[in-house]
This record gives C-alpha cells, structure tokens and sequence, in this order.
C-alpha cells in the first residue's frame, strides 16, 4: 500500500504541475476552461430541467417511458465507458512506457496493474462525470429530489454503475490477452466486435423504444403512464446495471426509497464483485497477459508482411506528391493502429443502427406538433452529436498524435495553412459523407424544401464542428501523448465537446420555430410558407463561418509555435 | 551559404541565444560546439524554423529563413538530436513520404532510396516499421531523409548520440563524402573528437554567446599554444566566460 501511495504522491506532484502553469497564456487557458465548465454546467442542469419539463408536461410521456428512454441512454453509455476503457487500458496497460519503468522496479505488478486501472478509469472519467452531474442536478431539481436522494442516486449508484462498465472492460481485456495468446489473434478480436454488435443488436430487440411507446400508448389512457409498468420490460432488462439506475431513480423522484434500496444494492454489489475479479484476475494474470503480450507483439512483427497496397506510398497517385504525402501517412498511421480503426468501425456500427431507427420514424401522425416537432429536433440534435463523437475521437487528435515526429513537417518547405488543409481533408470527406447519410435518412420522409434545408445545415454544422475539433487541438496540443483515446478524454477535448454542444443547441434553438410552426401547419391541414425554413440558415451560416474562421486560426497558430 | 545576424531567442527572462552571428560559407563543414544548455539546439531550431527567433535574422543562400520559409526549407535538411520517426511506418514509407514533402517524383525518390540504403548501409530494414528500429537505425533513416531532396545544406544536431562505433563510422564518412561534393554541412556536437575528424571550421558557443568562431587550424594552433588536448581548451574555453 505504502509504494502505491508513494507513487500517487508523485504522480498528483507531476500532474498539478501540468494543470498550474503560472504564465500568463497558461493562466488564460486555465480560466477559460473554468468558464465553460461552469457555463456548461449550468447550461447541462437547465437544459436538462427543460427538457424533462418539455417531455412530461408538454410531450406526457409519462414517468414510465420516461425513464426507460433514461435506461436506454444508460447502456448505451455503459458499453461507451466499457468499450472505451478496454481500448485505453490496452495502451496504458500493456504498451505504456511508464509501465515499462515500473516492472523494472522492485514492485509487485499486481500493484501496478491498480495503479494504472484507476488512474485510466478516474483520468478518463472525470470530466465526464462533471458533466453528468450537472445533468443529474437538472434531473433532481425538476423533481424537486431530496438532496440526500441526490448523493445516494450520485454515489451509490451512478458512480458504482461508471466504475462497474470500467471494471469490466479490463476483465475482458486480460481475457482478450489470454485468449488471444491461444488462438489466432485478428479472429480473437473479430469475436469480441460480434459479441458487442450482438449485445447492441438484442438489447434493441427486446427493448426497442418506439415498441415501448408504441405499447404504453396503445393502452393509453387504461393504464397510468407514471406507474412503474415492470411487466412490459424483459425480465433480461431488470437484471442489467441501467435499468437499476434509471429504476432507482425513478422511485427515489417518487420519494419511495424501500423499492429503490434493493437496485442500490445490487449497483453497489455488482460493482465490488467486477471490482474484486478484476483486481483478483489482475494479481494473477496481469504479469503473465504482459509478457504475452510482449510475445504476441513480436510474433506479429514476424508474420507482417508488406503487401503492396492499392494506397502504398510507392504507387503513383493524382495527388500532388505533397498532398499525398500527409494523406498517405496519416492513412497509414490510423489502419496500423488497431485502437482507432477498431474503435471507428464501432462508431460506424452505431450510426447505421441509428439511421435504421430514425429512418423508419412517421412524424405526421405522432401525437400533437409539439411532439412532433421534438421528435424531429431531438434527431437533428442526435445527428450533431454523433458528428461531434467523431470530430472529438478523430479530428481532436490529429494534431497531437503528429507527436515528436512533427518536426519533419514543420521544417519542411510546407505553408502551414497547407497543413491544415491536408490533415482536414480525409477526415473532412468522412465526416461529411456520414452527414450526408444521417441527414437523408433523417429527413427522406419530408418535402424537398426540408429535406435540403436540414442537410444544408448539417453540412454547414459538421464543417464547423470538424474545424472546432482541430482548431481545439492545436490549441491543446499534447504531443507527448500518443494515446488517441487519452487526447480525446482529455480537458482540452472535454472543454471542445462543450463548445460543440453550445453550437448544436444554438442551431437547434433557432429551427424550433419554423419547424414546430410546420408541423401545426400539417396538424391544421393549412398551407406553410416554406420559405420561412430556411430564415435560420442566415444567423446558422453566419456564426459557423465565423467560428470556421476563429478556430483554422486557432489551428494555425498552433503549427505556428515554437516546438 | 548560411549567414545569421544578431540572432537571439529568449524563453521568458531567459536568454538561450543572445546576439550571435555567424557566417557559413559553401562546401563547409561546421562544428557548432558547447557544453549543455549552451543555446546550440536553440540556434538550430531557429534556423530549422522550429523556433521563432526573439530577433535577428537568418539567410539561407541570401532568402530570409523566417520571411521566405519556403523557399528556403528547400534547400534545407535536418538531422535532430532525436530521431522521431512516425513509428507505424516502414522506413521505406518515411523516405517517400518526406520525398514528396520536397515535391520529389516517385522516380527519383526510388533512386535516391537506393543509394542511401546502399551508402548507409540500412539493408533490409528499410521495409520494416521503424517502432522495430534501434536507435542508430533510426538515425540512419533520419539522415537518409534529410539527404533525400538533395540539400544545399544540412542542419545536424548531434549526430552521434546512441550510435554504435560502426555507425558513428558510417555516419561521418557520409558527412565527409557529402561536404566534397558540394553540401555544407552545419553541425551541432558534444564530441571534439567527431570536430577534430571531419570539420573544416569550428564554432563555440557558451551561455548563449560566440566565443570562437574560426578554422580548424586555428584552434588546433591555439590547443598546441597552450599545450592542452582539445578537452582541456575546450573546457578552458567555455570556463573563461
């Protein structure tokens, strides 16, 4: 215990030195940061009282459906903390070179294992529990939640349910090792890709949400849309930790703490067991799953082969030799490292089975234009996001994972603009294609004028927050950091996610009008001025061309600083 | 060739580089001696334009480094102290990829990759990933690449850090081979005896300031002046200030 906490010691002592820089431009970033931590605090609790408001009086979803949508939400994050730690605890865990120094030391490994396991899960975690936290308070103050309620629903099961996806993901990481030293590795992470793609796939099967609504309402109003209505869940569903958060609080907003202790218990059980197999299997295999990994590394460099791609840097291309060049780096960079193509392709799965929901939603006929309309928003504003996840995961790091080896490119014969441009340009393309496809399927149900109006400004929005990502990190460049996923959980991306959001909602705050006025049209079967639609896009057009301009500047100076 | 005039940098209060100026003419090989700390990678990094000079000016072949940076980087190779490779590429890759950053056709990128895989003697490594390398192959590959637009001059910082007695031997014959055909060579180092070897001029710096700045000859009549080796007047040397 003392060498852990010796280690600690000194690892607060390099962190604090890192976060209170005393120069001026230091201090600056420091106080902007508090800023929009505090405005976005602020912003996430009102938002979210706004929005329960919005849904349980103006929508009556009622309380039931309410938090079974609460539950969904849950174990989509559940698997993004899970997924995410298992791909962060492979670096820090088994590549890391601070790892490396710590085994030469006389220190049990088991200890190291701890060690690092809590610091990814706290690192990668923290601001990310801010913002939740904020979004609980928005919760709690619409129900007018008792503030010991509060703490119990915070600590002893919302962080129990964090630290539960945590543990779990570096319990399948060491067995991922074990088994992958036993058979063949690709197949071993084939596996694990269809094993989540088959929990995604049969969680929406027996727990799909527009079926829920679909039966509440269908038996509307001979049954009491605040009541907890356990017999329309799967029995599968109750034994999972979301639905004891989302039940939890839903008996606590009912000042019911009797049904909600035993979900508590369960929370905070499932959690200490995961916790203790996951330290447990660590004492034992941690070292071991090391070395085989060191084994499994060099065996893989001994069956690589160079095969001569269509994209290899020895065909000729159209590109100017410049432009091919960051491209065909940058191309490579990402497929060779397993951690950002794998953790794409999962994204990538989550947005097709988005498009398939969404692409199948009716709004005429969906209950009153009020319901309509944020059904309609709340897409748009999903669209954004998953935008934003990937601007935050990819183009947020472009910048530092140059690493070191940027002063190749910095002391080339190479405009700094020009660097921009190139590093912007693949993931640029990408992201537009996924906004174009979210945007169409979204939308494909629509008149012409919507339909263009909304991709118009997806468009427009998904440049904008690309540009967001990369101009913020240039601005919080860490070129030590070779982790991705790390850069992406950092306080500079944490900060960035909050600047996209404030963006988002702006966009949505300003289509309100003009959409909920054409629904009530449609609802009153009269005629709409379509033109009216497209008035957001002066004020939307505008702002992003000014944060377009703001942040390639940001980017700019950035490549522009001494290195 | 390379001509610096008044060049300072400043980090906060503390002066790294103050006031030097130097003039490096064609064909030259230049060792740019001093202890640590004594503003020589500073200086290169400036000239490389990696760092912003707090003032003075640089010229390579009469185009101003910070006004012109283009133009100028064309005519430039750099060898850092580090060899920072982008680790998931072959070696192979790293040179086409810098090729192309000079605008080099795949032609003569794909000569030129096989003379320098022949001169510096990198042979079959040069198709694995560089995460495999040591660090004198790495070194080898950055020198390849600096050498790949064909340069007028080249920067060095530290050329023999981490590397083997065959390396370090391969490394100097290809600076010497490299400076008779015409490049001009700027070299940053710790070790007299690489000065002592392959320099025709010599430079010291200390605390931020030019203390010598003259042939080899001339500090070699100095050493026998004295009667000291060229450890001692060096340390002599940079003691005085």
């Amino acid at each position: 215990m003392n060498q852990i906490l010796h280690i600690l010691r000194y690892k607060l002592i390099i962190f604090i030195r890192l976060n209170t820089r005393f120069d001026l431009p230091g201090l600056l970033k420091n106080i902007g940061s508090s800023i929009i931590y505090i405005v976005f605090a602020s912003g996430a609790f009102f938002f979210t009282k706004k929005f329960v408001w919005f849904l349980i009086s103006e929508i009556k979803i009622g309380m039931f459906l309410l938090h079974e949508f609460i539950s969904i939400i849950l174990f989509i994050f559940f698997l993004a903390i899970n997924i995410g730690n298992i791909l962060v605890s492979y670096s820090t865990l088994y590549k890391s070179n601070e790892v490396g120094f710590l085994i030469t030391k006389p220190l049990n490994p088991s200890k190291v294992f701890i060690l690092k396991f809590l610091d990814n899960f706290f690192y990668s975690s923290s601001t990310l529990l801010f913002i939740l936290l904020a979004v609980l308070a928005g919760y709690a103050s619409y129900f007018e939640l008792k503030f010991t309620y509060l703490l119990i629903l915070i600590f002893l099961n919302f962080i129990p349910f964090m630290f539960s996806a945590g543990s779990l993901g570096v319990i399948i990481l060491m067995l991922l090792i074990k088994l992958a030293s036993r058979f063949n590795p690709r197949k071993v992470i084939y596996g694990l890709v269809f094993t989540y793609l088959s929990v995604v796939f049969i969680f929406f099967k027996i727990n799909s949400p527009v079926s829920l609504a679909t039966t509440v309402m269908n038996f509307y109003p001979l049954i009491d849309k605040d009541k907890y209505l356990r017999e329309l869940i799967s029995p599968l569903i109750k034994f999972l930790p979301n639905n004891w958060l989302s039940e939890t609080a839903y008996w606590l907003t009912n000042n019911n703490l009797s049904e909600a202790i035993p979900l508590i218990v369960l929370q905070i059980g499932c959690s200490i067991l995961l916790f203790s197999i996951a330290v447990s299997i660590g004492k034992h295999w941690y070292f071991k799953t090391w070395l085989m990994n060191l084994k499994l590394t060099a065996d893989n460099i001994a069956l690589r082969k160079n095969s001569k791609s269509f994209f290899s840097f020895l065909n000729n291309s159209l590109f100017s030799p410049r432009t091919e060049s960051i491209i065909k780096k940058d191309f490579w960079m990402f497929v060779r490292e397993p951690s950002q193509w794998l953790h794409f392709l999962i994204l990538l799965f989550m947005i097709m089975i988005f498009i398939l929901s969404v692409a199948g939603i009716r709004y005429v006929g969906l209950g009153n234009f009020y319901l309509q309309t944020g059904i309609y928003l709340s897409v748009f504003l999903f669209n954004l996001l998953l935008i934003s996840t990937i601007s935050l995961r990819f183009v947020f790091p472009l910048i530092s994972l140059e690493g070191e080896s940027f002063w190749k490119l910095k002391s080339a014969p190479l405009d700094r603009y020009y660097i921009i441009n190139k590093k912007l340009t693949s993931w640029g393309i990408i992201i537009l294609l996924i906004s174009t496809g979210l945007s169409y399927f979204s939308n494909h149900r629509f008149e012409l004028q919507i339909e263009l109006m909304a991709f118009v400004v997806n468009i427009i929005a998904s440049i904008t927050i690309a540009i967001i990502n990369l101009g913020m990190g240039g601005l919080f460049a860490n070129y030590k950091e070779k982790n991705a996923i790390r850069l992406s959980s950092s306080q500079g991306a944490s900060i960035t996610f909050l600047i996209n959001i404030v963006y988002i909602l702006f966009i949505v705050l300003l289509l309100f009008n003009p959409m909920s006025n054409y629904f009530l049209a449609i609802m009153l079967t009269r005629g709409f001025n379509m033109l009216s639609i497209l008035y957001p896009l002066i004020p939307i057009t505008f702002v992003s061309f000014l944060l377009i301009g703001v942040f390639i500047r940001a980017a700019y100076n950035s490549i522009q600083k001494d290195f | 060739m390379l001509k610096i005039e008044n060049l300072s940098k400043n980090f906060g209060s503390f002066r790294a580089v103050n006031q030097i100026n130097l003039q490096i003419d064609k064909g030259e090989l230049y060792g740019f001696l001093g202890p640590n700390g004594a503003g020589k990678t500073t200086t290169i990094k400036m000239i490389t334009g990696l760092l912003s000079p707090t003032e003075g000016n640089i010229y390579l072949n009469g185009n101003d480094v910070w006004l012109n940076p283009i133009e100028s980087k064309m005519n430039l190779g750099y060898i850092p102290d580090q060899p920072f490779l982008y680790d998931k590429l072959t070696g192979r890759e790293f040179l086409f990829f810098c090729g192309g950053l000079y605008n080099l056709s795949k032609n003569h990128i794909r000569n030129k990759i096989d003379g320098l895989i022949d001169l510096l003697k990198i042979g079959s490594w040069i198709d694995k990933r560089t995460e495999e390398y040591s660090q004198g192959m790495k070194q080898r590959i950055v020198i390849a690449s600096a050498f790949i637009h064909d340069p007028k001059l080249i920067i060095v910082d530290e050329p023999m850090i981490g590397l083997d007695p065959q390396s370090a031997y391969i490394v100097k014959r290809f600076f010497t081979d490299s400076v008779k055909n015409g490049t001009t060579i700027f070299m940053s180092t710790h070790s007299l005896n690489v000065v002592e070897e392959i320099c025709t001029r010599v430079g010291i710096i200390n605390k931020g300031n030019i203390i010598f700045d003259d042939k080899l000859e001339v500090l070699r009549k100095l050493k026998d002046e004295k009667n000291n080796n060229f450890e001692e007047l060096f340390i002599k040397l940079t003691n005085e200030e």
